[in-house]
This record gives structure tokens, C-alpha cells and sequence, in this order.
């Protein structure tokens, strides 16, 4: 399939910034046999699982401020439909890491990866999820929470502004709208 | 003719749940790992068993609500036919609910909707 | 001034110096009774403890308190102590006096390694119970090898441990925190109503709560320790990240300190800018905790209500500053850019649509009779515990306790205008959310005096390229939107300081949960927690 199919509304394809990394991603699966050719019936069901993808209500600092903004009126991510963040990660399909992840943190959050249901996402969200940012050379910050849990969206910023983080989201859409979720359940079994 | 109606209303049910779930059974990832099944406690591990006294004030308001619950259930099926039972059904449903006000004053006067 | 001839007196084993205040240095063992006298003497009255920090200087570990008094606010006295014993280093500890001293001190020992004889509960605060060395010290390792990130779960023990001191020496012995067959849920980090990543373990009887036992550290990012490798201007951007919704305020309290110690001249118009951004902060930052609170309560529409008016502050401070809620607007010696030609035609919009504002909110949530009977006469807190438990800002001064920064040592330009100390005498959590309201209105009379003064001229000072601050102690105290944020500067003369404490308002009022909540249901719990409106990373630093 081609990635030029991808379609969210609003923005169109071209004016992505990162379109480069999906298609890198598609020609690796092929190489490594990977069939994802995505029938008519796999873009039914992405189209319904990327535009209802449920946050958990996780923010450890100032990130949490933003992430709250983007909730409230003025952006607002439910018209993404990411409508309501959940508090049970057994209800959540994403968690937004909004904050630094710190040593005695990390065990938390691993915990909480570990009871969400597939399929599920991570969006590290500001500079200190990413790479420790301002407290890299302090003795209790993760400098990576990729250590911890497999990240699938990283969004810069310190903190991000609002509609950085909706461009986040918007790219974790399209990265959702790529996956081969019938033959992802095949092989699983 | 009610009894088909019922039967088409009892099958139409069954196919939606089962196929909702039959669904969601065959396309659904499966995947396991020993921290799914753990109680969920806000990430940190549960301390000490659920196993315990229960404190009797959890059941006294459980009853209570229960007890009212069933009477707004009993009361529909004579709001949708007050027109036909006329003065008799007005009567016996004021007798009805007033014993059941007779319980609540006395549920009221003993201290059971105050939490102890 | 005369009281110095007075604590002169009551010290006779002090030796006694000046600074930028009083500073008695007082040795370990006559430290309790010392204290003491201090409190109790009629003509002292130093019953609020403002910051208390552990130091190392190489050869010594010690400890340095900073006290003042509810009924003189203007006396300030440095009190310090110190060991040479490294090992095992124990000093006698002041919670009996004060009960801020309670998380201070066990924090002194996560990071510092001093243990405290007679102290009630003696654990580690911020740290893994299997940390190995102690952070603040200077011949701490921070070799990473030594302290990996474990990924598996931490349970915290049931049992601490005290020191208590009987005429054999000092005994150590261990005390149960929860009875074995005690239902304790864990109201944990990851919750939306902690306000940050704050772990309660709450023993319950039904749905009354017994006993709270805290646990912070999980967003411990040891930001005093990342500070002694920084020079002056770096450590600038840490401040902001503290206590992030007064974000202004913090970075104002470190450039005064910095600014005071090296007896810079900041130029007026940068003290009337300091003083508009922080009074727009500080009604932002009630705005968000007024929201939290209703949100946390039920009602969702208080949360949009109270996001949607936060907005228009954040643009003011996107077109001055240049971002949203970490501004990194103040320098030493001024701010950084001019305000923008549209910031004064803002702020003069703002105000009269704010006063609206209010009278809704009022509306909404303020006399609904739910939340009248979830507030009214629900978690306690009278002046003495108020003042003992050091809680200051609005929480304080709900409880009477005359506490207002803004009064008591004004700075900038507070001193020229005129305004009210908001001040209650319930101190349950009604009076905790009303005034908070109340505050935003003294705020905007005090942005309308100040945006018709506002004078002409430079907007900052000259610093030098590098800069070096003489060697001492300084502090410097502002009044954040929480309470009383304090700086403590201990410098050797370097460009880098030595040592760096931010006294956090948060802390205490964090002290006072456990207090506030035996004998309540856990849903006040959650209403308490609100109200008192303290932010998780100013506690954890």
C-alpha cells in the first residue's frame, strides 16, 4: 500500500513534516517480509481505532500544565477524539509521559505499560522524556524513557505548546493508520 | 402476536451481543504478561488481602436504595396504565407508597441515612 | 537593634555573627534547649521556623536554621549547628518545637546522611530505600553504575525507625507505621486528583481515614545538587521548573537573592515589570487551583471556566516573554525584553472582564449546596498548627495567620502600592477556596495602580561577564502563589555557589495532610488536598 493514502482531516499529506520515517518503516517491514498490503477492511478498522485513541491521565510536571490545556476549551483534543482520558490504564490506549521520569518513577510507569490492552502507544512529550532535558546530569532522572518503555512518538519542546502537542497526536494517527491490525491478530495467535 | 414480537426482540438481542463479541473475539490481539493480572493500585503493588470485616454501613445504604429502587420500578407499570385503573389504581398506589414512606421515616428517625 | 542584646543573653554558648542576618552558631548537644528558649521567651516569640538546610563544608556536616516570628515578622535569626562525625553523623532534632521540622529533617537525611535523635519517625524522604551514598554530600559518587534505574517495584516497608536518647546514649528501636490487619489503599502517583505524583498510603475503617503515611520522591529530580555544578545564570532556568504555576515568582526570588548579594541596583521600570508579571502569575496560578479544586469535586464545567480565563493571562505572557507557562523572563538585574506595545492595553481589558468573571464563578460552584456541605468545617487548622506546620500563603493566612510576604519585607515594587492581606479565621476548607478568590481581586487593584505608575527608563542593570558572588549566606523570600518561597545562597566566592536550598512552600503544606484528613471520609480527603493546592515537583525539588 502506499503511505500517500493516508488521510486525516485537516492537513494534508505534503505538509507533514516526517513523512520520510513512515515510508523508511513500510520499506523495512517489506525487506523483512512483512506483508502490509492493508485491505479495504484494515482501513475501516484504523480509521476507527486512530480517531478514538484514549489518553491515561499521567503527568508527572510542568508538561502536565500544557497537557491539561490542550484538554480544556481553547485546544481541545477531543475533537481528535481523544475525548476522554482515562484514569485505568486498563481503559487507555495511549499514555502521554507529560513530565520527567525519575528513578523512583520508573517503575511506576512500567507497571502501568504493563497493565494497558493491546494495542497500545506511548507519546513522550517534552524535552525531559525524551532525553532528561534541562536535569540530564542529575543522579535520579531517566535520561531515556525509551529505556523503560517503547516510545512510539517523541514531541520536543519545553514545555510544548499546545498545538505541538496536537501535532504529536495527529502523527500517531498516522503512524496507527499503517498498521496491519488483521494480520497483526493472526500472528499473534 | 406480542409472543412473536417478544421472540423477534429476544433474537435480535442475542445476535447483536454475540456477534459484537464474536467479533471482538477473532480480530482482538492477544497478548499476556503476569502484570495484567494484577489489581490496578495506582502502579504500586497491593498491600495486604481485600479479606476483611465489611463495615455494616456499606449494606445499610446498598438495602436503602435497593428497597426504593424496586418501588420506582413497581411504580412505571401503573403510570403507564393510570388511565385505565382510574380511582381504584390512584388508591392502591397512594397505600403503597405510603407504607413504604412509613419505612423511610423510620429508616430517617433511627440514624440509617447518616454515615457512621 | 535591641532584641540582638536579648538573644544574646539567651545563647550563652552561641557564638554570634553578622551577616546578612543575626547568626548564632550554636554546638549539637545545647542545640534543643537553646531552641527552646528562643521559642518560649516572651519578648522573641520565634515560633515560625522558615527554612531549615543541610550543609556540608567539607569537614562538617550541619544543619542551618532560619527562624522568625509570627508576632515580630521583621526579626530573622540564623541558628546553626554542625558535627564532624561523618559516618554516622546524629544531631538532636527541633520537631517537638516545630512540626515543619518533621519532613525537613528526614529529608536531611535522604540527601545529607544526619540522622536525628528523638525525631519520630526516622526514614529516608525522596529516595529508594536502596539508594547506596548520600546526594548532597561533596564526596558523594555519581557513578551510575553504582545506582542503576531498577524497574522493579519498590513496596515501601511497614516499619520505621527512631533514635531516641535515654541516659544509656542514644537507642535506636523500630516502630510499626500499619498494623498488620489494617486496610491500606494506596491513592498513588499515577491519580488525576493528586495535583502531581504524590503517594498517600491511607489506612481506612470504612470509608474513614485513620492514619496518611506520604510518600514523595517520585519527581525528585535533585535540582539543588545539579545547581552547585551551574553558574549564576544557569541555575535560572531551574526555578521555573519548580513550582511551575508561579513560575515568574520563583525566578524573581532567585534574582533577588543573587541581586542583594552582590548589592545590585535593579532600575525601577524593571521592578514595576517584575511586580505586574508576578501579580498576573499569581492570578493565573489561583485561577488553575480554583479549577483543579472544583474539578477534583465534580464539577467539570469550573475546570473549562477556569482554563478558558487562564488563556488570556498566557497570551499577555506569549507576546512579553515569549512562552506560555515556563515565561524565563527575569535576569539578574532586570528582565530580559521590554514589554510589548499591546501589554498595557491588555491588562487594562482584563481587569474589569475578570471582576465579571468572578461574580460567576461565584455562581457556578461558591453557593451550591453540595459544595457548601463538602467544604464547610471539614479539615481544621488552627493558628498555632498553622504557624507550627509553617504553612504560609493562602492557606495560612485562612487560618489567621498574618503571613503576607508582600507586608511583612516588601520587595520590588510593593511598597507603592496599596492593597489588603486577604486574612480569615475559620481555617476549614471553605475558607481555604474562598480566599483564594479574594486574592485575585487584590491582585487586579494592585495591576490597576501599577499600569497607570509605570515608569520610564532601562530595563535592566549591567551585569558583569561572569559573575561571583562574595562569599557568605544569603537568602531571600517572595511570596509565591503557595505561600513563602525562599532562596538560600551559600557561596565561597566562586562563580559556582556551594550550596542552594529553595525553601518550598509546598512541603509544608504537604506536612499538614496527614493532620487535617484522621477522622474524615476519604472524599474530604481529596476536597483537603485541593484546597490546600500545593504542587508535587516545588516538594520534591
Amino acid at each position: 500500500m502506499e503511505v500517500k493514502n493516508i488521510y486525516i482531516k485537516g492537513i494534508k499529506h505534503e505538509e507533514f513534516n516526517d513523512n520520510e520515517y513512515l515510508e523508511n518503516m513500510v520499506q523495512e517491514l517489506r525487506a523483512g517480509g512483512v506483508d502490509i498490503m492493508t485491505g479495504a477492511l484494515d482501513d475501516l478498522i484504523n480509521w476507527g481505532r486512530s480517531n478514538s485513541v484514549w489518553p491515561l491521565t499521567f503527568a508527572t510536571s510542568c508538561c502536565g500544565i500544557e497537557f491539561m490545556s490542550v484538554g480544556a476549551a481553547r485546544h481541545d483534543f477531543a475533537r481528535f477524539g481523544f475525548e476522554v482520558t482515562r484514569s485505568s490504564p486498563r481503559q487507555a490506549d495511549v499514555i502521554i509521559v507529560a513530565g520527567t521520569i525519575v528513578h523512583k518513577m520508573a517503575p511506576i510507569l512500567k507497571r502501568l505499560y504493563d497493565q494497558m490492552a493491546e494495542p497500545k502507544y506511548i507519546i513522550a512529550m517534552g524535552s525531559c522524556a525524551i532525553s532528561g532535558g534541562p536535569f540530564c546530569n542529575s543522579y535520579h532522572v531517566v535520561n531515556d524513557i525509551n529505556e523503560v518503555v517503547p516510545v512510539d512518538v517523541y514531541i520536543p519542546g519545553c514545555p510544548p505548546r499546545p498545538e505541538a502537542l496536537l501535532y504529536g497526536m495527529m502523527q500517531l494517527q498516522r503512524k496507527i493508520k499503517l498498521e496491519n491490525f488483521l494480520r497483526k491478530a493472526k500472528e499473534k495467535k | 402476536m406480542n409472543s412473536e414480537m417478544f421472540l423477534v426482540v429476544f433474537f435480535t438481542a442475542l445476535v447483536l451481543v454475540a456477534g459484537g463479541l464474536g467479533v471482538a473475539l477473532l480480530i482482538s490481539p492477544k497478548s499476556f504478561n503476569p502484570q495484567k493480572s494484577e489489581t490496578y493500585e495506582c502502579g504500586i503493588p497491593t498491600r495486604g488481602t481485600s479479606w476483611m470485616q465489611f463495615k455494616v454501613g456499606y449494606y445499610l445504604f446498598a438495602i436503602l436504595y435497593l428497597m426504593f429502587d424496586v418501588e420506582t420500578v413497581l411504580l412505571f407499570p401503573w403510570a403507564v396504565t393510570v388511565r385505565e385503573l382510574g380511582i381504584n389504581g390512584l388508591i392502591t398506589i397512594i397505600v403503597f407508597l405510603f407504607i413504604l414512606l412509613l419505612g423511610l421515616a423510620y429508616a430517617w428517625k433511627k440514624g440509617a441515612l447518616e454515615w457512621k | 537593634m535591641e532584641i540582638k542584646d536579648k538573644i544574646i543573653s539567651l545563647l550563652p554558648d552561641a557564638v554570634i555573627t553578622e551577616g546578612q542576618y543575626l547568626t548564632a552558631t550554636i554546638p549539637s548537644d545545647k542545640l534543643h534547649e537553646s531552641v527552646k528558649r528562643l521559642r518560649y521567651d516572651e519578648e522573641t516569640w520565634f515560633d515560625y521556623l522558615m527554612s531549615l538546610t543541610g550543609y556540608d563544608d567539607g569537614a562538617n556536616l550541619g544543619v542551618v536554621y532560619y527562624l522568625s516570628s509570627s508576632r515580630f515578622p521583621q526579626n530573622v535569626l540564623v541558628v546553626k549547628t554542625f558535627t564532624s562525625e561523618r559516618e554516622d553523623a546524629q544531631l538532636f532534632s527541633i520537631s517537638d518545637i516545630y512540626e515543619t521540622a518533621n519532613l525537613n529533617e528526614r529529608e536531611v537525611f535522604g540527601l545529607m546522611g544526619i540522622r536525628f535523635i528523638n525525631h519520630p519517625d526516622m526514614r529516608k524522604l525522596f529516595l529508594r530505600n536502596e539508594w547506596v551514598g548520600f546526594p548532597l554530600r561533596k564526596d558523594y559518587n555519581a557513578d551510575p553504575a553504582i545506582n542503576p534505574i531498577n524497574i522493579e517495584s519498590n513496596p515501601e516497608s511497614d516499619v520505621l525507625t527512631k533514635l531516641t536518647f535515654t541516659h544509656e546514649g542514644v537507642v535506636e528501636s523500630e516502630e510499626k507505621i500499619f498494623e498488620d490487619d489494617e486496610y491500606v489503599v494506596n491513592i498513588g502517583p499515577q491519580h488525576p486528583a493528586t495535583h502531581g505524583v504524590l503517594h498517600f498510603r491511607v489506612s481506612l475503617n470504612g470509608e474513614i481515614v485513620k492514619k496518611i503515611d506520604l510518600n514523595c520522591g517520585y519527581i525528585h529530580r535533585g535540582i539543588e545538587k545539579l545547581a552547585e555544578s551551574m553558574t549564576y545564570p544557569q541555575i535560572l532556568h531551574m526555578t521555573d521548573r519548580l513550582d511551575y504555576l508561579s513560575a515568574h515568582i520563583n525566578r524573581h526570588a532567585l534574582c533577588m537573592c543573587i541581586e542583594n548579594a552582590l548589592q545590585l541596583e535593579v532600575p525601577p521600570r524593571a521592578q514595576y515589570i517584575r511586580t505586574m508579571m508576578d501579580e498576573l502569575t499569581r492570578v493565573a496560578s489561583h485561577l488553575l487551583g480554583w479549577a483543579c479544586m472544583c474539578m477534583d469535586m465534580g464539577a467539570l464545567t469550573a475546570f473549562i471556566y477556569g482554563m478558558r480565563d487562564r488563556e488570556i493571562i498566557l497570551d499577555m505572557f506569549e507576546e512579553t516573554c515569549g512562552g506560555r507557562l515556563i515565561t524565563n523572563y527575569n535576569v539578574i538585574g532586570g528582565v530580559m525584553a521590554d514589554l510589548h506595545p499591546n501589554f498595557l492595553q491588555r491588562v487594562r481589558d482584563f481587569i474589569p472582564y475578570m471582576r465579571k468573571m468572578l461574580k460567576e464563578y461565584h455562581q457556578v460552584f461558591t453557593g451550591n449546596v453540595i459544595a457548601r456541605e463538602r467544604m464547610l468545617g471539614i479539615g481544621l487548622l488552627s493558628k498555632e498548627e498553622a504557624i507550627s506546620y509553617g504553612v504560609t500563603g493562602p492557606s495560612g493566612r485562612a487560618s489567621g495567620f498574618r503571613c503576607d510576604v508582600r507586608k511583612v519585607a516588601p520587595y520590588a515594587a510593593y511598597d507603592k502600592v496599596k492593597f489588603n492581606e486577604v486574612v480569615r479565621e475559620e481555617g476549614d476548607t471553605y475558607a481555604r477556596y474562598v480566599i483564594r478568590l479574594d486574592e485575585i481581586v487584590e491582585s487586579l487593584n494592585i495591576l490597576e495602580q501599577l499600569i497607570e505608575t509605570i515608569p520610564d527608563g532601562e530595563i535592566a542593570a549591567k551585569t558583569k561577564a561572569i559573575i561571583r558572588l562574595p562569599e557568605g549566606d544569603f537568602y531571600s523570600r517572595v511570596e509565591a502563589a503557595r505561600g513563602e518561597f525562599g532562596v538560600y545562597i551559600s557561596s565561597k566566592g566562586d562563580k559556582t555557589p556551594y550550596r542552594v536550598k529553595f525553601r518550598s512552600p509546598s512541603m509544608t503544606l504537604v506536612g499538614v495532610v496527614d493532620k487535617l484528613t484522621r477522622g474524615e471520609k476519604i472524599a474530604d480527603l481529596i476536597a483537603i488536598g485541593g484546597s490546600l493546592d500545593y504542587v508535587v515537583p516545588d516538594i520534591d525539588r
